[in-house]
């Protein structure tokens, strides 16, 4: 293992923001086709981190053959000990068990590894994997910071190892499909003027995560894997263990519910609009989780420059409300909306009433099904001067059958084969996170942020 | 010849016995039940589509790798809960499932009614252990209603007939 990756992960997480600045060179993004090395047989798979979204991952994985789940590591004997009975109960091995990742990474002959750990160690486990050799798999956000996804993108350029952040969405087929059949060759919605999003979570979904206490890590563990950080001296050990389960909801460790949750949806306005926002305007507070560092809900604006003029995105998280559809990135247009999300049911089309194209023959094709014609709502309240053409209602041609990660974990193996290209790999995962970082800022100090390269460079 | 009520006694004793009977049985198959996808590719242009968009449609299926004694959701608010030992739930999540369809066998069969009334009875005190951690009152009274009958056939175990193993 090189110098590099040893290097003490306290001084990492310090320092990671100098150092990786530093790295970004020119060298071309490596998307994978032609990967060297590219195993041909089975994959031996590591995981980092054994959480939650492992679960997720791991419950969408089991099902893709190929693949020996060889080693586990977390520094949660618990939750070591469950994911590693989970893989010998479906798979008949028991995997190496490790509670320091860089002793995994030594020990173990991995190809490929999955990091599903707090934000702010994404940065230092994937410089660490694609150091020792692996291909890596990192959950989005691909950092805490801008500085340390900066410094993934100069590992994996370095290394020449691939890297694919978690943006499922990229990899899954109604979004494709949506991309590539209705907006861009059918052009259906016609002029993109606007794009809305939202996820909006109920309070009782937002509520902090309590663990019992007897299997939680202890106090040396937790300073010693910088728990601390930016607290250094200054935390109880309940303190510690507040922050070990409710990462997310501290500046320190995370990005907040703009990164958690609205970086999946502002990453499909970049990747459909196919260029960076150019300034982002956002109002956030913490009205009902008055206590927590980060906002509880957070409105922003974003403003794209389009070859039709221009285009504005306007993107909601709540952690107090779920009503209103719940989560979804809408592209409307002056023909049509498209409404989509991962979930088929929060998945609308619509057909402005006043559109001259019929869509009929793209019903016949089979690229959309009819759902309902337009109708006016009616009533006496109704003033005809104020209303709009009802839309016509269409839904997408089919749906996904599979759980919503294992599409993107498939297009992740089968480029580590050298059999495809990667839908999301690192510097294109930057290239849409970057704006979402200045979210908070633009949030905090109530000013538009107008990008330029210094925001949103790679 | 029976009176009327040795008559009545004994039809009620069997629509109870039948009930709980079905309830354990039907509750405890359920719990191999799982659903699983369409894998057919939807048509575009004629021809199936590149992208893996399949149609809109799942059918139910029952298996042994679809097995899941405790709800997902359920286990993990249980496994959180400090009086409950985890390896006491793996054990009770392995179990819930079998024991629950032995028993709605048994007590539709009449196989040791007794016993299997006092098992059935235990199973769902047992679900009231948990629910009664996590504060959910409502399942608290649907599991007691539970436990009634069961106590109410037991009580009234002396109307049993049409039994295969009736000493029991």
């Amino acid at each position: 293992m090189s110098e590099e990756t040893k290097t003490n992960r306290r001084d990492f997480l310090r320092k990671g923001s100098v150092a990786g600045a530093g790295l970004v060179l020119g060298a071309p993004a490596i998307l994978s086709a032609e990967a060297k090395n590219a195993p041909s047989d089975e994959l031996r798979v590591g995981f980092i981190g054994c959480g939650k979204q492992h679960e997720v991952l791991f419950d969408a994985m089991k099902n893709i053959p190929g693949m020996r789940y060889t080693a586990v590591a977390d520094i949660m004997k618990n939750r070591l000990g469950g994911s590693a009975s989970r893989i010998k109960n479906m798979f008949g091995d028991m995997p190496g068990r490790y509670f320091d990742v860089e002793e995994m990474l030594e020990k173990e002959d991995l190809d490929v590894v999955f990091i599903t750990t707090p934000d702010f160690w994404h940065a230092p486990h994937t410089v660490m994997a694609l150091e020792a050799g692996c291909h890596v798999y990192c959950e989005k956000m691909m950092s805490d910071t801008l500085e340390g996804a900066r410094s993934m993108v100069a590992a994996m350029d370095r290394t020449g190892k691939l890297l694919q952040i978690g943006h499922q969405r990229r990899s899954n087929p109604r979004y494709q499909f949506t991309l590539d059949y209705l907006i861009n060759q059918e052009k259906i919605c016609g002029q993109i003027v606007n794009m809305n999003g939202q996820w909006n979570r109920a309070v009782g979904s937002s509520q902090d995560i309590s663990v019992k206490e007897s299997i939680l890590p202890d106090e040396k563990t937790l300073l010693k894997y910088g728990f601390d950080k930016g607290q250094e001296g200054k935390l109880s050990l309940s303190d510690l263990r507040h922050r070990f389960v409710n990462w997310r909801l501290y500046k320190d460790l995370s990005g907040g519910p703009i990164s958690d949750l609205g970086a999946h949806q502002i990453d499909i306005f970049n990747w459909f609009m196919g260029t960076q926002p150019k300034s982002v305007m956002a109002s956030g507070g913490r009205n009902h989780f008055k206590s927590r560092e980060h906002f509880d809900n957070v409105m922003c604006v974003f403003e794209y420059d389009t070859p039709e003029g221009g285009a504005r995105a306007f993107y909601q998280v709540l952690t107090t409300t779920s009503a209103g559809g719940g989560y979804y990135e809408s592209f409307m247009g002056t023909e049509g909306t498209v409404e989509i999300s991962e979930r088929a049911a929060y998945t609308n089309i619509y057909r402005e009433g006043g559109c001259d194209r019929s869509w009929d023959p793209l019903v016949q094709r089979g690229i959309l099904k009819k759902v309902a014609s337009g109708q006016a709502a009616g009533g006496s309240d109704a003033i005809a001067s104020y209303e709009s053409a009802p839309p016509d209602q269409f839904e997408l041609p089919g749906g996904l059958s599979k759980p919503p990660h294992q599409p993107h974990i498939e297009n992740f193996v089968a480029a580590v084969r050298g059999q495809a290209k990667l839908t999301c790999d690192g510097r294109h995962a930057l290239e849409s996170e970057a704006p979402i970082y200045w979210v908070n800022p633009a949030a905090e100090n109530s000013e538009t942020i107008h990008f330029t390269d210094e925001h949103l460079h790679v | 010849m029976k009176s009327d009520s040795d008559i009545a006694n004994f039809f009620g004793f069997l629509i109870l016995r039948v009930w709980l009977g079905i309830r354990a049985l039907i509750t405890g198959i359920e719990k191999f039940s799982g659903s699983r996808s369409s894998e057919v590719a939807v048509n575009v242009d004629g021809e199936p589509n590149s992208y893996g968009l399949t149609a809109d449609a799942s059918d139910k299926v029952y298996g042994f790798s679809h097995y899941g004694g405790v709800p997902e959701a359920l286990y993990k608010q249980l496994a959180d809960e400090p009086l409950i030992p985890e390896f006491a739930l793996k054990i009770y999540d392995i179990i819930l499932g079998p024991v629950l369809i032995l028993s709605g066998i048994a007590l539709l069969l009449g196989l040791a009614t007794r016993y299997s009334l006092l098992a059935m009875g235990l199973v769902y005190s047992s679900l009231t252990v948990g629910l009664i951690l996590l504060k959910q009152d409502g399942g608290i009274a649907w599991l007691a209603i539970h436990v009634l009958l069961a106590a109410v056939a037991l009580f009234n175990v002396r109307h049993n007939r049409f039994a295969v193993i009736s000493k029991l």
